[in-house]
């Protein structure tokens, strides 16, 4: 077999690209050059974001977050698309259901802390759960509108080329990102640019109750990329070798300075859009049901499992320390305490001018300073 | 600088060219900024000398230009964004209010977009509904934005090295009947700026403050003209600065005069005149002679033929002072 090269996938193949078949076996046309232990970090990473979701819920119930867009069933897109970065160096240009993701590259407390609005939160507990960021970890601060992500990326990218620095742009949105005017004018100018981005879609069918053909008219997100002058790639989204191979030959492809790709991993959302949503309404139990047949975790676990490289009991351990991990993390973020009064003011400007000076005077003689 | 008097749209070509040369990682972006020097020729020469990397002929969407700006200045660049005309803003309304405004409150301070966003505002040149419209209430109302407008070539020297110096976003509004219209020598120092928030006393008076910004100034000089031939004595301050705005000039002088007329060309409904008059009513009531008037455009869309009915003329700002004086 052939050694995994910069150009082993094709654009706008026919086929979804896949690298694990139906047996779980490997099937990629090249080498597997992942030695043992990144294959167990990769599984790490998948089930640390399942267990993410579910330590989120036990803090919905228990009043400690008040928001969640699960991410369950975006593991091996948000795994692939992590591992393929340079950590800490390459930028991330998020959504709101990375939180996935924000946690490989940053951390569980970094994360938790700003889910749970806490003191520690690097972001001062301004926005709803599911919104991280980091300057450390190089991840751009989540704004909910869909795709005003994308056009700072971009910048963030012309950035990159301008300051002579190898650090490439991933962006990430949803299916329905595609259809926003701020995803198109990007796309558009980032061929135009040649910047070094990546346009990651977690393409999991549905914009909160709407489908994929009521988005779009074309048979893939994949093939829209032809029309802006760069490859788009159509990926199986529960199949992390795949998501992660692709992903890196289109970043270094990027860091080479040969342009911006479109990767379209389909993916399933197994909850509801949000802890505000009932996905019941808009769709039938069988169709979760047959998805969760091609889980990225399990499908991953069988093909380690057929490899030697974990068992039931070792499974076990994983879960069970990641979850006391995840535990710790949270009651660490409790822990700092909550956003004092004067957050409410600081970072509108750099300096206050004085009407929002008078306004901080106002609301401390109201409730008192902290 | 040249030493010869400059117009305005000269004098922030000329700040352009020396901050670019001054600091590498000023970027110059927006709609025709290179090749054709920008349509007011506000960007022009600026492409020969830096190069198609840091000036920057973007495609023909105000969200990537408004967008790619804010990503550009999170990375430490210091982007100077034109938008052709204010009118046409609205496709980046959402970058600006989303993400401009925004990042530095939401990101807790990790993050900032220190972006200089350029656009020739105003009426009076002809421009019917779509060269004209006046939208500064619009970034007033949006926290996390500085607005000033510049009524002469030294203040768009020293607002707009301001501007792209500071720590913020900046929307630098240029009054476009203004651009040719005066000459005058702009201070030649280097470090010469105009700090954000401060507004100007044009003109000395006793009976009367007129506050304006923008080519409104130029009406509002006139018409303190006219007064004085007839005896009353106007004190004129320009603003300059929308927001944050000069409360401390303008109260020490309605101190002194007792009497206010905000004159601007935008919509009166909800617009800046409202909230200085708002301000002056709430802070300056016990020496007030009179109302604070308000003289501004219509609350109509900018007319194309009776555009000069449009605009505040000198007759309705100095029925305005009269009605304060008489009051």
């Amino acid at each position: 077999m052939a050694t995994w090269q910069d150009d082993s996938f094709e654009a706008f193949s026919e086929q979804s690209i896949s690298l694990i078949d139906a047996s779980d076996r490997w099937c990629g046309a090249f080498d597997l050059d992942l030695d043992d232990s990144t294959l167990i970090g990769f599984y790490e990473d998948l089930l640390r974001m399942r267990l993410l979701d579910e330590r989120l819920n036990t803090l919905l119930r228990t009043g400690k977050t008040s928001f969640l867009a699960p991410c369950s069933g975006h593991e091996a897109a948000q795994t692939g698309i992590g591992r393929a970065m340079r950590r800490h160096h390459d930028w991330l240009f998020p959504y709101y259901r990375d939180q996935g993701l924000a946690v490989l590259l940053s951390s569980a407390d970094e994360v938790l802390a700003q889910f749970q609005a806490s003191c520690s939160d690097r972001n001062k507990a301004r926005q709803m759960p599911g919104h991280p960021g980091s300057d450390q970890a190089h991840i751009f601060t989540v704004a909910s509108s869909i795709a005003a992500q994308i056009p700072p990326a971009v910048g963030a990218a012309m950035a990159k080329q301008i300051q002579r620095s190898d650090e490439v742009v991933v962006t990430t949105f949803g299916d329905g990102a595609t259809s926003e005017g701020d995803w198109h004018t990007a796309m558009n100018l980032a061929a135009v640019r040649k910047a070094p981005i990546v346009f990651a879609c977690e393409n999991n069918g549905y914009a909160i109750s709407v489908r994929l053909a009521a988005q779009t008219a074309t048979a893939t997100i994949a093939e829209k990329a032809r029309a802006y002058g760069m490859p788009g790639y159509r990926v199986d989204g529960m199949d992390v070798l795949a998501c992660h191979y692709v992903m890196k030959q289109v970043i270094e492809r990027a860091r080479r300075g040969e342009g911006p790709a479109l990767v379209d991993m389909a993916v399933y959302r197994y909850g509801p859009h949000s802890s505000s949503d009932d996905d019941s309404v808009y769709r039938e139990a069988d169709e979760v049901a047959a998805w969760k047949k091609r889980d990225p975790i399990d499908r991953f676990y069988r093909f380690l499992a057929a490899r030697e490289l974990i068992d039931e009991g070792a499974d076990k351990a994983l879960r069970d320390r990641i979850k006391g991990e995840l535990a710790a993390a949270s009651e660490r973020a409790g822990a700092a305490g909550t956003a004092p009064v004067e957050w409410l003011f600081d970072d509108v400007l750099a300096e206050l001018p004085w009407h929002l000076v008078d306004q901080r005077e106002l609301l401390l003689g109201e409730v008192g300073g902290s | 600088m040249p030493s010869e008097p400059i117009t305005l749209i000269k004098a922030i070509m000329h700040t352009l060219d020396q901050e670019m040369a001054r600091n590498p990682n000023v970027i110059v972006l927006g709609e025709d900024v290179g090749r054709r020097g920008g349509v007011f020729l506000g960007t022009q020469g600026l492409l020969e000398r830096y190069g198609p990397e840091r000036v920057i002929d973007m495609p023909l969407a105000e969200g990537a230009i408004v967008g790619a700006a804010v990503g550009m200045a999170s990375q430490g660049l210091r982007p100077v964004a034109e938008i052709q005309f204010a009118d046409y803003v609205y496709p980046g309304f959402d970058q600006i209010t989303t993400q401009m405004a925004k990042l530095r409150y939401r990101s807790g301070g990790q993050f900032s977009a220190p972006v200089t966003l350029r656009m020739p505002t105003g009426g009076g040149v002809g421009g019917g509904q779509h060269h004209s419209q006046s939208p500064e209430a619009l970034f007033v109302h949006t926290a996390g934005l500085q607005t000033v407008m510049p009524s002469t070539p030294t203040d768009a020297v020293g607002l707009l090295r301001s501007a792209m110096r500071g720590a913020d976003p900046v929307i630098f509004l240029e009054p476009k009947r203004l651009y040719r219209s005066v000459k005058e020598v702009v201070p030649a120092e280097f470090d010469f700026t105009v700090p954000i928030g401060k507004a100007m006393v044009r003109r000395i008076g006793a009976d009367v403050t007129l506050i304006s910004y923008g080519a409104c100034m130029l009406e509002v000089a006139r018409a303190a003209d006219e007064m004085a031939r007839a005896g009353v004595s106007a004190e004129v301050i320009d603003l300059r600065s929308l927001l944050p705005w000069d409360r401390d000039t303008v109260f020490e002088s309605i101190t002194k005069t007792g009497r206010a007329v905000i004159v601007a060309e935008a919509p009166g409904k909800a617009s800046v005149a409202s909230e200085i008059a708002a301000s002056i009513a709430e802070s300056c009531l016990d020496r007030l002679r009179a109302p604070p008037m308000r003289v501004t455009g219509f609350d109509t869309p900018y007319p194309y033929a009776q555009d000069k009915l449009y605009l505040p003329s000198v007759t309705r700002i100095l029925n305005a002072a009269k009605y304060a004086i008489d009051y």
